[in-house]
């Protein structure tokens, strides 16, 4: 199996690269771009918490949240308005941007703007939006459907490759449990990593409770830290988190956001298991235990 | 008598490319009813088998779930650098080499390692012991 690795930035910001044996990426930013000002205070925000930790990082916020519960809930700035304040985060941070896009129409703008583009998860395997993902060019981030299988995402990377595009990073966010519940099966993360693509733990989705709150999703943020330690133990190349300076007044996921006063917390107990995972490695080698048998 | 002419030829027999999937290997298993079927890369080389046993093997030892299987490349589970014959050898040795190896079934490659047919026991040996009673 060939394992691949990801360089997401171009032009004028510092390229992040993804991959087996690298330090962990911290994808993150607030759920939905809300304005300018909070867009620049996020990103100024996040950028020195990195800096400090040392800590590469992409960040990610999105222009159209096309998958709320409500249909007058904030549903983003729109295409333009959103594509043209990410980069001008870009340009004032030098730091590669992410966001997802809900229809295919949307993909060329998306990805003339971001270093890499994001496939929702409740559209992992709509072939249209891969088609779409694929035709930017961009590395893409393709969530796991919280309905999918972990083997079956395969399916989707084929869909992707077969479009021509082969930078792909794979996340988990959680797997539905019955009805408003996720779980998080860690075997997902090496499953998915099989198909010889990094892979990405997204915590602030995990810990979702999808709308059980009536009409809008809730959430149980006081487990990201232990999400967030045992998918970095489990391994993964990239921690994927929304983070917010005020939840409670979130304009999008206010109840799954993690407070930005906690960021530097989690962040640094994530770069020390995986920094221990890769020590471990380095001197045991890589996992092979029973593998003959499968 | 020669492999070549009682072997079966490409499109009687299942042949897959590396990257296809367990579900579909089998599925081509069951068209041709043979218990074989032959793995090969873009360019026609022959990579790899996979049998009834190979599947028997891995029930028993993967335990994993068979969605999860079905979904796996059917390389990931067959005998990579099989036992293969060519084209031009002949008919008898290859049928010995079969009961040598307990095996019904043998790829066959001509001289650049291209897969180029099957040689099945059973006409195999309808042939022989045609030849015989000719």
């Amino acid at each position: 199996m060939v394992s691949r690795t990801l360089v997401v930035g171009y032009g004028n910001v510092t390229p992040v690269t993804i991959g087996k044996g690298l330090p962990l990426v911290f994808i993150g930013g607030p759920c939905a771009i809300e304005s300018r000002d909070h867009a620049f205070f996020m990103a100024e925000r996040i950028s020195k918490i990195c800096s400090r930790l040392g800590i590469p990082w992409i960040y990610k916020a999105c222009y159209d949240k096309d998958c709320r519960s409500a249909p007058d809930s904030f549903h983003g700035l729109g295409v333009d308005h959103g594509l043209r304040i990410l980069s001008d985060v870009r340009d004032e941070f030098g730091v590669p941007v992410v966001s997802d896009f809900s229809d295919p129409a949307w993909a060329p703008a998306t990805g003339d703007v971001c270093d890499m583009v994001q496939v929702p998860a409740y559209l992992c395997r709509q072939t249209s939006i891969l088609k779409a993902a694929a035709s930017t060019n961009r590395p893409i981030h393709l969530k796991k459907g919280q309905f999918m299988s972990p083997w079956n995402m395969k399916n989707s990377v084929r869909k992707i490759e077969a479009a021509g595009n082969h930078q792909i990073l794979l996340a988990d966010r959680g797997t539905f449990f019955g009805y408003n519940m996720l779980v998080n099966d860690f075997t997902s993360l090496p499953i998915m990593a099989r198909t010889g693509y990094p892979v990405s733990f997204d915590a602030t989705h995990s810990i979702q409770l999808p709308t059980s709150m009536g009409n809008i999703s809730g959430g149980q943020r006081e487990f990201i830290p232990n999400l967030v330690r045992a998918a970095a133990a489990c391994g993964i190349q990239a921690l994927f988190m929304e983070t917010h300076n005020d939840p409670i007044n979130a304009m999008s996921d206010s109840n799954t956001v993690l407070d930005l006063k906690y960021l530097e917390y989690v962040l640094t107990h994530a770069k020390a298991i995986h920094e221990a995972r890769l020590n471990l490695i380095a001197e045991l080698g890589e996992d092979s235990v029973h593998l003959e048998e499968k | 008598m020669l492999v070549s002419h009682v072997m079966l030829v490409l499109g009687t027999f299942p042949v897959l490319k590396q990257d296809e999937i367990v579900k579909v290997c089998l599925e081509k298993m069951s068209h041709y009813r043979l218990g074989i079927a032959c793995i090969v890369d873009d360019s026609g080389l022959l990579l790899g088998i996979f049998t009834d046993g190979d599947l028997r093997r891995k029930l028993l030892n993967a335990q994993k779930p068979i969605a999860s299987f079905f979904v796996d490349d059917v390389l990931d589970h067959g005998t990579h650098n099989p036992l293969r014959i060519k084209d031009s050898d002949s008919l008898a040795s290859s049928v010995e080499l079969m009961e040598l190896h307990h095996v019904w079934d043998l790829p066959v490659v001509d001289s650049s390692s291209k897969l180029v047919g099957l040689l099945h026991l059973h006409p195999a040996v309808k042939a022989l012991l045609q030849s015989h009673t000719a």
